[in-house]
């Protein structure tokens, strides 16, 4: 993927952090409406992108932060790919917690 | 009219990395007037006191952009800052910042230029046989000149990469100066080598980095903005991502009968 659509993404995402952080502390502290989005299934699925969101948007900033601390091209690609993993190992836990807390097996 | 002559300080960086372990500040007193600038003022500090003094200029009149280096902490060509007007009895001279120091004041610019070939810093096109044999000319609107023309106004002194705070921490950063070069040709309608430059301006070391502190801007000493020109190289490049235009416009080609050149390439060049 080339620089471009990363840094895109990256924008994108800080969007979307913004939209579904405030549903977000809407439906957790406005009764009324928030207590009706709490109750609905927009909750956890707002809670799953808002997830994604912020960890793509994170992971992304790391990243760029750590290729400008260690320079060098075969670093930049060893830190694309690092950040990668730890972010796909992040968001399978996160998506467990969610599974755990909103549909509890057993 | 000179006027009245003062007398200056000037404390200048002395380093020669063949011989020197460390780099010093060597002093020598100077007498200016409202005329002298610092660049008079060094080649008279090399004629009358110190021979040995390495000093890079040519034009003396901001055009080439050789005489770039830190006068009083700040990225200024020598041969344009008259010493009166730093208003200071003490004029610190220094290499430019982010570069290898040749020898004192001159830096070494291979690393930039090895930099700015990678953006291919000329128009490219593909009919070849036009450009050989050209029949007309390229039409090109006023507004679209206008589009690209104070890009074009770079002199290449890399005061802005001197600046520049990645540059200073990312070796492997292209730079203000490069990318600037890379938007003058990008946004010249005559041009259709956007996808040849992508490899390198939209790379993990590209115009992305800018952290756009805009210090390049601040000290071009020819009124560029390579920070508004790597704001629109970022524009130019989510276009394509996302709307997939890589170029917004090209240059028709406008019969000029009167035209009759022809080229001849230089062997091994087909």
């Amino acid at each position: 993927m080339r620089e471009s659509k990363r840094m895109f993404l990256h924008y994108v995402s800080g969007i979307i952090i913004l939209i579904t952080g405030f549903v977000h502390l809407v439906s957790n502290n406005v009764p009324g409406i928030g207590t009706a989005i709490h109750e609905s299934a927009l909750y956890p699925a707002n809670l799953i992108v808002l997830l994604s969101a912020l960890l793509y948007h994170m992971l992304n900033g790391v990243r760029v932060i750590l290729m400008e601390l260690i320079p060098g091209r075969c670093a930049a690609k060893a830190i694309t790919w690092i950040v990668f993993l730890v972010g796909i190992a992040l968001y399978i836990y996160g998506l467990q917690v969610f599974l755990n807390l909103f549909w509890p097996m057993g | 009219m000179a006027g009245k002559e003062v007398e200056v300080r000037f404390k200048v960086f002395r380093f020669n990395p063949k011989t020197d372990f460390a780099p010093r500040w060597q002093e020598y007193r100077v007498n200016v007037d409202r005329s002298t600038t610092v660049l008079d003022a060094l080649l008279k500090i090399k004629e009358e006191q110190d021979p040995t003094l390495a000093i890079r200029y040519s034009c003396r009149q901001a055009v080439c952009g050789s005489c770039g280096m830190m006068i009083n902490d700040k990225q200024m060509l020598a041969c344009f800052t008259r010493v009166l007007e730093l208003n200071s009895n003490v004029v610190k001279v220094a290499p430019l910042k982010n570069y290898r120091v040749i020898k004192d004041l001159v830096t070494d610019f291979g690393e930039v230029f090895q930099k700015e070939r990678q953006v291919k810093p000329y128009i490219i096109r593909h009919d070849v046989e036009e450009l050989l044999n050209p029949t007309g000319t390229y039409k090109q609107k006023e507004e679209e000149l206008l589009g690209y023309i104070q890009f074009a106004d770079c002199i290449e002194c890399g005061m802005c990469s001197s600046a520049c705070p990645v540059s200073a921490t990312d070796p492997l950063y292209l730079g203000p100066m490069v990318l600037n070069r890379a938007y003058r040709f990008i946004a010249d309608p005559r041009d259709l080598g956007f996808e040849q430059r992508l490899e390198a301006i939209d790379s993990e070391h590209g115009c992305w980095r800018c952290h756009f502190a805009a210090s390049c801007s601040a000290v071009c000493p020819k009124g560029v903005d390579p920070a508004k020109a790597i704001q629109l190289l970022r524009r130019a490049l989510v276009k394509r991502a996302v709307l997939g235009i890589s170029s917004s416009k090209v240059s028709e080609l406008i019969p000029m009968p009167h035209i009759k050149g022809k080229l001849e390439l230089p062997k091994g060049w087909q």
